[in-house]
C-alpha cells in the first residue's frame, strides 16, 4: 500500500503531460499555451476545462491538467482531476501512435458516503493527422487504485460496523474504446471523442456504458 | 521548484499517516453486513438448501401472516412494522428472500421464479404448527408480485392475500412500471450519482460484497427529491442483493413473467393496496390489478408513497388488520 503511494505521487510529481486531444499536426512551436472547455458523457454528464503547456523538446511535450465535474445540484460534491503524459511512439506521413498516462484523483459523494479516489489512465492512439483535421481510435484503461470510504451517519444507522479507511487492492477499474477526430482552423480546434466502455471483467458495462467528449482549444 | 518538493512531501506525509489502516473491499463485513452463512449469531433457518435470516413474532399456533420484502434484492427490515399484527392474535413470519438481506448469498445463475416460490413453501413448512393453521401472505412491492405468483401457481394453499403495489403482475407491466417510476433527468444530481460511482467501484460477478455494496450506493435514487414513488426518505435495510436483481432480471427479460394466468381460481377476497403520492402507480393501475382476481378489494393510504408500511403504518395497520379478521 505504501509503495503504491510512494509511487503514485513520484507518477504525479514527475512525469510530463501532452493533451489528449491535440491536434499535432495543427500545433506549432510558438504555441505554448493550450486553453480546453470540453462537455460530455463521462460516467455521467461532464462539464471539464483544462490547461497545457508545451516544452520546448525534440519531441513536442505539453504539461497538462484536467478538471471536470459532473452535472447536479451539488457542484462539487463529486469531481476528476487529471494529470498525465503523452508520448508521440511513431509517427510517418500523418500517421501517429502515441500512449497517454494519466495520473486520476477524484471524489464521489451521496448521501451514504464520501469517496476519494487515486488512479491512473493509460491509453495508445493511432491515427492519421492533417494541420487541418484528424481523426484517430483510441484504447484505455482507467483503474481506481486506490480509495478512501467515509460513509455519513445514515449509513452507520443502517450499519454501525462499516470500516472507513483506505481500501485496497484496486477498487475498480474500466476499458475504454473508441474515436476521436477534431477539425482545426486559425489557433483553435473543435473535437469529438466517442466511445464504448466496458469493465475490468471484460463481461459487464458500466450503467453508462458509452463516452462521448466534445471539446474546443485556444491555442496561443 | 522548492515549493514543489514542499508540497510533495507534504502531501506524502498526509498520506503516509493515512496508511496506517488498509482494509480489503472484498472482506466480509467491512462494507455490508455479514449474512447468516457468515455470522452464525444472527437468526436463520435452513430450509430448500439454502439459509434464511429470518424472525417470527406472536404465537406459532395462530394463523400464519409471512411477510414477502419488496426488490428484488431488498430485505425485511423495513416491514418490521408489520410485527404489530403479532399483538392481534397473527404469527408473523418474516424472512430476507434468497441471496437477499443477511440471508446467504448464491450466483446470479442459479435463481428461477420457481425457486422462490419452492423457498416461500419451504418456510411456511417450517414454521406450520398443523395442517388447519391459515397461512396468510403480505408482500410489499416485489414481495407482493411474488405473493400474486405463488397463488397463481397454488391457489389452494393460501388463505388470504394483501399486497401493496405490485407495481405489475407480468414482467410487460413491471417494465412498464420501472420506466414510469424511475425515470430521472439526465442532467440531475440523483442521475449523476448513480452513473459517477462506476468510475471508483467496479466488481465481478462473485465478488458479492462489492456489488451488493454498490447497488446499497444507489439506494438514494428512490428516494430523491420529488420521486414519482411519493417516498419520504431513506428506511433502514440490512443488504442488497446485487446478484438475485441481476438475476431475476436477466429472466424477466429472457422468458418474461405472468402470474395472472390461473388467477381466476383464487376466489378468496385479495387486499390491494396503493399510496396517494406514488404517482406511476395511482387508483388506475390498482383497480386494474385487482381485476385480475375474482374477488378483491383496494383501499388507499393517504399522504404516503411507495413505502406506506415503513411511514404510514398507522393508517395501513387498520385496513390489514379488518381484511385478516375477515378471513381469521
Amino acid at each position: 500500500m505504501k509503495t503504491i503511494i510512494i509511487s503514485s505521487m513520484a507518477f504525479f510529481m514527475a512525469i510530463s503531460i501532452y493533451s489528449q486531444n491535440i491536434n499535432w499536426r495543427g500545433l506549432t512551436t510558438e504555441q505554448k499555451h493550450i486553453a480546453n472547455l470540453n462537455i460530455g458523457l463521462d460516467y455521467g454528464t461532464t462539464i471539464g476545462l483544462g490547461y497545457g503547456y508545451q516544452l520546448n523538446t525534440k519531441i513536442p511535450i505539453v504539461l497538462n491538467l484536467e478538471f471536470s465535474v459532473p452535472f447536479g445540484e451539488k457542484l462539487m460534491d463529486d469531481f476528476k482531476t487529471k494529470i498525465g503524459g503523452n508520448i508521440k511512439l511513431y509517427e510517418y506521413n500523418g500517421i501517429t501512435a502515441s500512449a497517454t498516462i494519466q495520473g486520476v484523483f477524484r471524489r464521489y459523494g451521496n448521501e451514504l458516503v464520501r469517496l476519494l479516489n487515486f488512479g491512473s489512465d493509460m491509453s495508445v492512439m493511432v491515427g492519421y493527422y492533417k494541420p487541418k483535421w484528424y481523426t484517430a481510435g483510441e484504447v484505455g484503461f482507467d483503474k481506481a487504485i486506490v480509495t478512501h470510504f467515509k460513509h455519513s451517519d445514515l449509513y452507520k444507522e443502517n450499519y454501525p460496523q462499516v470500516q472507513d479507511g483506505w481500501y485496497e487492492p484496486a477498487t475498480g477499474g474500466n476499458f475504454y474504446y473508441g474515436l476521436q477526430g477534431g477539425y482545426s482552423f486559425k489557433k483553435s480546434d473543435v473535437y469529438l471523442r466517442v466511445g464504448k466502455l466496458l469493465q475490468e471483467d471484460f463481461k459487464t458495462s458500466p450503467m453508462l456504458p458509452f463516452y462521448s467528449q466534445l471539446g474546443y482549444n485556444i491555442r496561443f | 521548484m522548492c515549493k514543489l518538493k514542499i508540497s510533495f512531501y507534504t502531501i506524502s506525509v498526509i498520506f503516509l499517516s493515512a496508511c496506517e489502516k488498509e482494509i480489503s473491499i472484498s472482506d466480509p463485513g467491512n462494507l455490508v453486513p455479514k449474512t447468516v452463512e457468515q455470522d452464525q449469531s444472527l437468526p436463520y433457518i435452513s430450509v430448500n438448501g439454502t439459509q434464511f435470516h429470518a424472525e417470527t413474532f406472536g404465537n406459532p399456533n395462530d394463523p400464519m401472516v409471512v411477510f414477502l420484502h419488496g426488490g428484488p434484492g431488498a430485505d425485511y427490515r423495513n416491514g418490521l412494522n408489520a410485527q404489530q399484527l403479532a399483538d392481534n392474535g397473527y404469527f408473523m413470519v418474516f424472512f430476507d428472500q434468497r441471496g437477499c438481506g443477511l440471508s446467504k448469498r448464491h450466483n446470479k445463475d442459479s435463481y428461477s421464479i420457481q425457486l422462490l416460490f419452492d423457498d416461500l413453501a419451504a418456510v411456511i413448512a417450517h414454521y406450520r404448527n398443523s395442517p388447519d393453521q391459515k397461512i396468510f401472505l403480505f408482500g410489499h412491492s416485489w414481495g407482493a408480485i411474488v405473493a400474486t405468483g405463488y397463488i397463481n401457481k397454488y391457489p389452494e394453499r393460501i388463505q388470504g392475500v394483501i399486497l401493496a403495489e405490485p407495481g405489475g403482475l407480468t414482467w410487460d407491466d413491471i417494465e412498464k412500471y420501472n420506466e414510469k417510476s424511475k425515470k430521472n433527468g439526465l442532467f440531475t444530481e440523483a442521475t449523476s450519482n448513480i452513473l459517477n460511482v462506476d468510475q471508483f467501484i467496479t466488481g465481478k460477478d462473485n465478488q458479492h460484497e462489492i456489488l451488493d455494496y454498490k447497488l446499497g450506493l444507489l439506494s438514494p435514487f428512490g428516494y430523491k427529491k420529488d420521486n414519482e414513488e411519493g417516498v419520504e426518505g431513506a428506511s433502514p435495510f440490512w443488504r442488497n442483493g446485487a446478484a438475485i436483481l441481476a438475476g431475476l432480471l436477466d429472466i424477466g427479460e429472457r422468458d418474461g413473467y405472468d402470474f395472472t394466468t390461473n388467477l381466476s381460481q383464487y376466489t378468496t377476497n385479495v387486499l390491494l393496496l396503493y399510496s396517494e403520492n406514488n404517482t406511476s402507480y395511482g387508483s388506475q393501475i390498482a383497480v386494474e390489478e385487482a381485476s385480475k382476481f375474482p374477488n378483491s378489494q383496494v383501499a388507499k393510504i393517504n399522504d404516503t408513497g411507495h413505502e406506506m408500511i415503513y411511514f404510514k403504518w398507522n393508517s395501513v395497520y387498520p385496513i390489514v388488520l379488518n381484511y385478516l379478521n375477515s378471513l381469521k
